[in-house]
């Protein structure tokens, strides 16, 4: 294949609480091409954004990355010191979190905290961070640029938070940008505007981009391929449209059930029963085995692997 | 902006009504002020002059709106000790008083931000503990004894600083001290937990995805915001800081307006007293309102309507 | 804020609903024997309180008898001590173990009666104030403003001036002073229990104010009244001790801890321990004390502790 931009290999993200260890991240695997973007989904509770954090080295305690390799460009994130780390951070790798209204500082204006990119990755003095950062926010599409650079966050709506947190994240033009949840927060219409901004730039900057989602209608319209998770775990992996046209495990199969019909209203992934399991009591044999209907005896006892049911299509399943 | 300040200055005038009443009430209608002008071998018609030239013949009403035509001049009465106006002795001693407030909170400033953040930053760690100990007792501890403690130590032990006194930096040392560790005390825990709060915030976890540096995620964005609640909750303790000033310029005999008011009190001479409760309410109403001031310029915000 | 408190309802309507005595205290044991600093604390104010109940079967000597030829004698452990007198003896040749024991009553004394009296006035005017509303809630909100801007500690000087001090001015002074936290908060609390539902049902089927403040309002806010009271037991005896201290408050012979830190000042260059040990007396009980409000405060009100 194309030359990989990342490589998770393995990865293991544990969370210790009082009530024992619980693994949010368990062992999983995946690849990011240059210009590539790939989408991570699941219900919540999956791990999706514990593995976003994990990449950035962002896993706050009680989480710790416990074991694996992470690979941009070939060089190991996890081997690196926190000084080595910080330095890619906001540079090479990038994030976009779900919540633009709580995810700006609120006492400094927006040319502040943008600016303060310019000026730590690439030593610009004020003055031309301010530059620089009126002209990023052009680029995000937001009008006036000028004068929001003085904004503070709270006299932006949802929408151009988002635009103003996309700026912040494409500034220093990272290699890789992951986007977790970038649109649940925004009502449709923006939502539509922020993927499509979103589109525009991953084919103008040639980013691999990490796009974690619940949502599958978003899935269709970005991601080149997808990776589905339960439970810690990769249980399905293929490219976008092999996945939509053929899926083998059942929870991407329900998944997919759950995609809203153009003239339905949305309810999200409710035609699943049951919910994710708790961490701590693990069901044994195959993790979806207590809400999957096709789950036989051996799915109890036995768990399946990840293996190739298909050419470059991946499947968690004894049954697959 | 203008029209916020205006509607405060306004919401003040009820205020200062009340405390009028209370400072006229104290004074005029519980105590005798005759008797204690008077020497023991005063005759009653000495006493009915005074009382007259008092007007304290007149009815309670017509007593009060005299003194509020009175304190509108900024008259409270001459000070029977000094023989002088009440308000200027009063005045006089300000600038001691203050003095030995701002070094006391620039004291509590220095000791508590740095353990606040610390506590927090290093949440549950020995540090931790350590501080929100320390925090614990330096509330529970009278400050006059604390005050006392130091001297003992500082002054008569180690023979290092000055018992008591103005003058010198040296001087200032140990009141400052024994009046800022208290409110140092409450600073800390409000800072740890207003701190420990904030670095939860979604901005703190953009903040760090940006690669910034911990100390500047720390010190610029989590330490601007986390300051909101405290500085407001800090500036509405004015009351209690001025109140702590009393017994800590007794302690070191320190020459600022809290002496002077004890002594006024023990020798009961009321002009005294009555004008620095006065001087002691306007400042503490004025700091409050600073306070609201403070708290609107740190976070944008808040709305001036 | 609103909306945190909406959330949290249905815990704060069980506080306030009776319930069975004897599993409740079992309960509560359990807790307090669950919290480390809870247990210190309940154990250092059961300490003073039973000092001062029994201070004269504990005490080794008569607080009040002086004894020229003892003057100034220090602790036992250090030289020229004697065990007769275990933490010394005072400028008068009293001795001190003895007058911190008596001097508990009058701290307890005074704190416990303080805050009755301003736990009394502070509720029923934040009761009024809150639930009527109006001018009668402008008139007494302005007028815990006029009170807030005067240092309490200036304000009980003055009227100590005045009135001259004794143990009774003591404690209707600190309750006259200390009554506005609690109209504050009482009130605060009010207006957010009055707008519950089943306030306005009572209302709605004709209950009388009286009887909707009573039975609906009051139990309602009753635990926040106890952990502010129980904090203000602490705050009140620091007071109280800072009033004696400035000869304002207790007067000799009653013996009070402020007052003999007053005395032991004075002889602070050669006889460090008369002002010593009755510091650590107030700071050990007021951390006691504090300890238990916490604690209480914890247990009794969940939105309280979620914002420590």
């Amino acid at each position: 294949m194309e030359t990989k931009l990342l490589e998770v290999r393995n990865l293991h993200t544990h969370f210790k609480t009082e009530d024992g260890v619980v693994p949010s991240v368990n062992g999983i695997s995946f690849s990011v091409a240059k210009g590539e973007t790939l989408a991570i989904v699941g219900e919540s509770g999956c791990g999706k954004s514990v593995t976003s954090l994990s990449i950035m080295g962002l896993v706050a305690p009680p989480g710790q990355v416990v074991g694996g390799e992470i690979l941009l460009e070939g060089q190991n994130l996890l081997a690196l010191n926190k000084k080595e780390l910080r330095k890619l951070r906001g540079n090479k790798l990038s994030m976009i979190f779900q919540e633009p209204m709580t995810s700006l500082n609120p006492v400094f204006t927006v040319g502040n905290q943008l600016g303060e990119v310019f000026r730590l990755h690439q030593n610009m003095d004020k003055q031309q961070a301010r530059g620089r950062s009126i002209e990023m926010l052009e680029t995000v599409g937001i009008p006036r640029a000028d004068k929001v650079v003085d904004y503070f966050p709270h006299q932006l709506s949802g929408g151009m938070r988002q635009r103003v947190m996309i700026a912040i994240a494409l500034a220093c033009n990272p290699a890789l940008l992951i986007a977790d949840e970038p649109t649940t927060a925004l009502d449709v219409t923006i939502q539509a505007q922020i993927l499509e901004l979103l589109k525009k730039l991953n084919d103008e900057y040639d980013t691999g981009v990490i796009l974690i989602t619940h949502d599958l209608g978003v899935v269709a319209e970005m991601a080149d391929r997808v990776v589905v998770m339960y439970a810690g775990e990769v249980v399905e992996q293929a490219n976008v449209f092999e996945l939509f046209a053929s899926p083998k495990h059942p929870y991407t199969k329900g998944l997919l059930g759950s995609l809203p019909k153009l003239d339905e209203q949305r309810e999200e992934l409710e035609s699943i029963p049951g919910a994710v399991p708790n961490p701590l009591e693990m069901p044994g044999g195959c993790a979806f085995h207590p809400r999957c209907p096709l789950a036989t005896e051996q799915c109890q006892s036995k768990k399946p692997s990840l293996v190739e049911v298909a050419p470059d299509h991946l499947a968690r399943c004894l049954y697959a | 902006m203008r029209q916020y300040l205006l509607k405060s200055l306004l919401q003040i005038i009820p205020v200062l009504f009340l405390i009028s009443i209370i400072v006229f009430v104290l004074v005029y209608c519980t105590g005798d002020p005759v008797s204690l002008m008077l020497s023991d071998t005063a005759t009653d018609e000495d006493r009915r002059i005074l009382i007259a030239a008092l007007g304290l013949d007149q009815p309670l009403y017509i007593q009060y709106f005299t003194f509020i035509g009175h304190l509108f001049q900024g008259d409270f009465g001459n000070s029977f000790r000094y023989d002088m106006p009440a308000l200027p002795i009063v005045m006089e001693r300000l600038p001691a008083t203050f003095e030995l407030a701002i070094a006391a909170m620039l004291v509590a400033t220095v000791i508590s931000v740095p353990l606040g953040i610390l506590s927090a930053t290093k949440r549950n760690s020995f540090l931790d503990v350590l501080f929100s100990g320390s925090s614990v007792l330096g509330k529970a501890m009278p400050h006059f004894w604390l005050g006392i403690m130091l001297i003992l130590l500082f002054a008569v032990e180690l023979k290092a600083l000055p018992v008591s006194g103005r003058g010198t930096l040296a001087h200032l040392i140990l009141p400052a001290f024994t009046l800022g560790t208290g409110i140092a005390a409450e600073m800390t825990r409000l800072i740890r937990s207003s701190m420990l709060e904030i670095l939860n915030q979604d901005y703190i976890r953009t903040a760090r995805s940006k690669g910034l540096l911990e100390s500047i995620v720390v010190y610029k964005h989590a330490l601007r915001n986390s300051m909101i609640p405290v500085v407001t909750i800090m500036a509405l303790q004015t009351s209690t800081l001025i109140g702590g000033t009393l017994i800590t310029e007794t302690i070191f005999s320190w020459p600022g307006m809290g002496q002077l008011i004890i002594q006024a009190v023990n020798t009961r001479d009321m002009a005294i007293v009555q004008a620095a409760v006065f001087v002691v309410a306007i400042l503490v109403i004025f700091s409050n309102l600073l306070a609201d001031i403070l708290y609107r310029v740190l976070d944008p915000r808040i709305k001036y309507n | 804020m609103s909306a945190s408190l909406e959330t949290q309802t249905p815990q704060l309507q069980s506080i306030g609903k009776p319930v069975q005595h004897t599993g409740q205290f079992k309960r509560l044991t359990r807790m307090l024997f669950k919290s480390k600093t809870g247990t210190i604390g309940f154990l250092i104010v059961i300490a003073v309180v039973f000092m001062s109940i029994f201070a004269g079967a504990i005490a080794p000597h008569d607080p009040a008898k002086t004894q020229a030829a003892k003057r100034l004698k220090p602790p036992m452990w250090m030289e020229g001590g004697s065990s007769v007198h275990p933490l010394g003896t005072d400028n008068l040749g009293r001795d001190v173990l003895s007058r911190i024991i008596y001097g508990s009553q009058v701290s307890l004394m005074v704190g416990i009666c303080a805050v009755i009296l301003a736990g009394t006035i502070g509720v029923i005017l934040g009761l009024v104030s809150g639930y009527y509303g109006g001018w009668i809630d402008s008139i007494i909100m302005r007028t815990v403003d006029a009170f807030l801007a005067i240092p309490n500690i200036l304000f009980m000087l003055v009227i100590l001036a005045v009135l001259g001090p004794s143990l009774v001015t003591l404690i209707l002074v600190l309750g006259f002073t200390n009554w506005v936290k609690y109209a504050r908060i009482i009130r605060s609390e009010v207006l957010g229990v009055k707008e519950r539902d089943y306030v306005k049902a009572a209302r709605t089927v004709g209950a009388s104010n009286q009887r909707i403040i009573l039975t609906h309002i009051l139990p309602n806010v009753i635990s926040s009244f106890i952990v502010v009271s129980t904090l203000s037991v602490a705050t009140t005896i620091i007071a109280e001790a800072s009033l004696s201290f400035l000869g304002l408050g207790i007067q000799p012979p009653t013996v009070s801890w402020g007052g003999m830190l007053s005395d032991g000042r004075q002889y602070l260059a050669t006889s460090w321990w008369v002002a010593t040990f009755p510091g650590i007396a107030i700071t050990i009980t007021v951390l006691g004390i504090m300890f238990l409000g916490d604690w209480l405060r914890d247990i009794l009100d969940p939105r309280m502790k979620a914002r420590k």
